[in-house]
């Protein structure tokens, strides 16, 4: 296994589609991401390790325009992202540890709202054929609130891919899913990834990890403190290689 | 435009079906507003105290104490499962969005209105003049002003760890005109006063609401942003 602590050689180049430029989040004196560079491009998978308060979830809030960086930008196909206009959110896809589900609304009814505040058209073919997807059309009138935890979790997918995004961000998506939602989750991932799309994942989860992404990267202390391509992982020693990078840095 | 209105139109939608399957807000303001017309008709001595000459205040006080029990919960279904982090990442405006929410408010807030007016004429046998519906949209105008400055408001201080409790120390001032012109309307009309007597104040109540509104639209995304 490779040990450098600098980045491995890049992937196959392909269009950039979202890239982090010097990328910086501060809470007051804590700095959270710390001048981070970042380039994907189509059908890239990422996957981001690291231990927890590294600023993983910064990192992918800032990605995904929920929160402002201090200092940075990021750059969805060539274009700043302007927090005063929304038309770039189209693009971006979120599923985050919440499920940003409305409990006493069905799946229908949260995945017909969500559609109308992306100014999708054909919701009536859409929502049965994103419940599908995910497995839940037997649910589709079930309030969120008689959905287990699985359940929504899928459900919260299915949001997040609903408006077709370029980009896809998820943030500990395997977190309490049993293993068949993690089925789930894991073959609409894979179909994301073989579709071009592109994909930023952070986890604690070496094995999905490692079996999804085409890059990963180990952020540390708000730093990419190592970046590569998984072709070049052998992932028995992985965990090893992990371990070193995190406690060399900490 | 047309999409700038659906989302609004969503927005409201969502809202309103969650208070149906909830009724958590309606019910509060509505059960309020009848304990509060029962208390204030046990609390006044009529033999000394004309209800006519106390009552425009009174309902008005309900009507501002009895919306901040709704509106102070308007963002309270959004928190739970990170929902309005939700909303906030989709392409809507953020004005839409205040908009929506504010509408929606508005569309529980005035049939409670309604139902203090109704109330106030049960328990303090109230004339509401010869022309109560002059009565009616000064209580409308009311409660749009109140709707959008309180809905503004409960997103500051949902954000806070006060929570509720911060809404009427943000709102009560800024609320003064809104009562002053409402009170002033109602009790002239309630009296017998000709309605040209009272449409200055209904105008103002209509400025009022619509200043509001504006400043709402414009403040809300520096409240929710991060």
């Amino acid at each position: 296994m490779e040990l450098a602590t600098e980045s491995a050689p890049a992937a196959e180049a392909t269009q950039t589609v979202i890239e982090a430029r010097a990328l910086v989040r501060e809470y007051g004196p804590v700095v959270a991401v710390d001048g981070i560079d970042l380039a994907l491009g189509e059908g890239e998978f990422l996957a981001i390790f690291g231990p927890n308060g590294a600023g993983k979830s910064s990192l992918l809030g800032m990605l995904g325009g929920a929160l402002r960086p201090t200092s940075g930008e990021v750059r969805i196909r060539g274009v700043p992202l302007d927090f005063s206009a929304g038309a770039w959110r189209r693009r971006v896809g979120v599923l985050s540890h919440k499920g940003f589900l409305y409990a006493h609304l069905t799946a229908e009814e949260n995945l017909r709202f969500y559609g109308r505040l992306f100014g999708l058209k054909d919701l009536d073919s859409r929502i049965p054929e994103r419940l599908a997807r995910v497995g839940l059309t037997n649910r589709a009138r079930f309030e969120v609130r008689q959905l287990s935890h699985g359940m929504r979790q899928r459900l919260s997918l299915a949001r997040a891919l609903l408006h077709d995004p370029d980009v896809v961000l998820l943030d500990e998506p395997f977190t309490g899913l049993d293993p068949s939602a993690a089925s789930v989750l894991r073959d609409v991932l894979r179909e994301l990834r073989d579709g071009y799309r592109t994909v930023v994942m952070v986890t604690h989860n070496l094995s999905e990890g490692l079996a999804l992404a085409t890059r990963v990267t180990i952020q540390v202390e708000g730093r990419l403190a190592w970046e590569g391509p998984t072709t070049s992982l052998e992932r028995e020693g992985f965990e090893g290689f992990y371990h070193k990078v995190v406690e060399g840095r900490t | 435009m047309s999409l700038y209105l659906d989302q609004i139109r969503a927005i409201i939608w969502k809202d309103l079906l969650l208070e149906l399957r909830t009724r958590e807000r309606i019910a509060a303001m509505g059960a309020f507003a009848v304990l509060a017309g029962v208390l204030f008709n046990y609390s006044l001595d009529q033999a000394r105290v004309a209800p006519q000459d106390v009552a425009a205040g009174l309902i008005w006080m309900t009507l501002v104490f009895g919306g901040l029990l709704g509106v102070g919960r308007t963002f309270y279904l959004e928190a739970q499962d990170g929902a309005m982090e939700g909303v906030l990442m989709s392409p809507a405006p953020k004005d839409a969005v205040y908009l929506g929410k504010t509408l929606a408010n508005f569309a529980l807030l005035f049939p409670v209105a309604l139902l203090i007016l109704g109330v106030f004429w049960l328990f303090f046998g109230l004339d509401l003049g010869s022309n109560p519906g002059i009565l009616v949209l000064a209580l409308g105008l009311g409660a749009l002003g109140f709707v959008a400055l309180s809905t503004l408001f409960a997103a500051v201080s949902s954000g806070t760890h006060m929570g509720e409790t911060l809404l009427p120390i943000l709102v009560f001032p800024l609320l003064v005109p809104m009562v002053v012109y409402g009170v002033g309307v109602t009790g002239r009309i309630m009296v017998g006063r000709p309605v040209e007597e009272v449409l200055g104040n209904v105008r103002l109540l209509a400025a009022f609401a619509l200043v509001a509104l504006a400043a709402g639209a414009v403040l809300f995304r520096f409240v929710v942003e991060d």
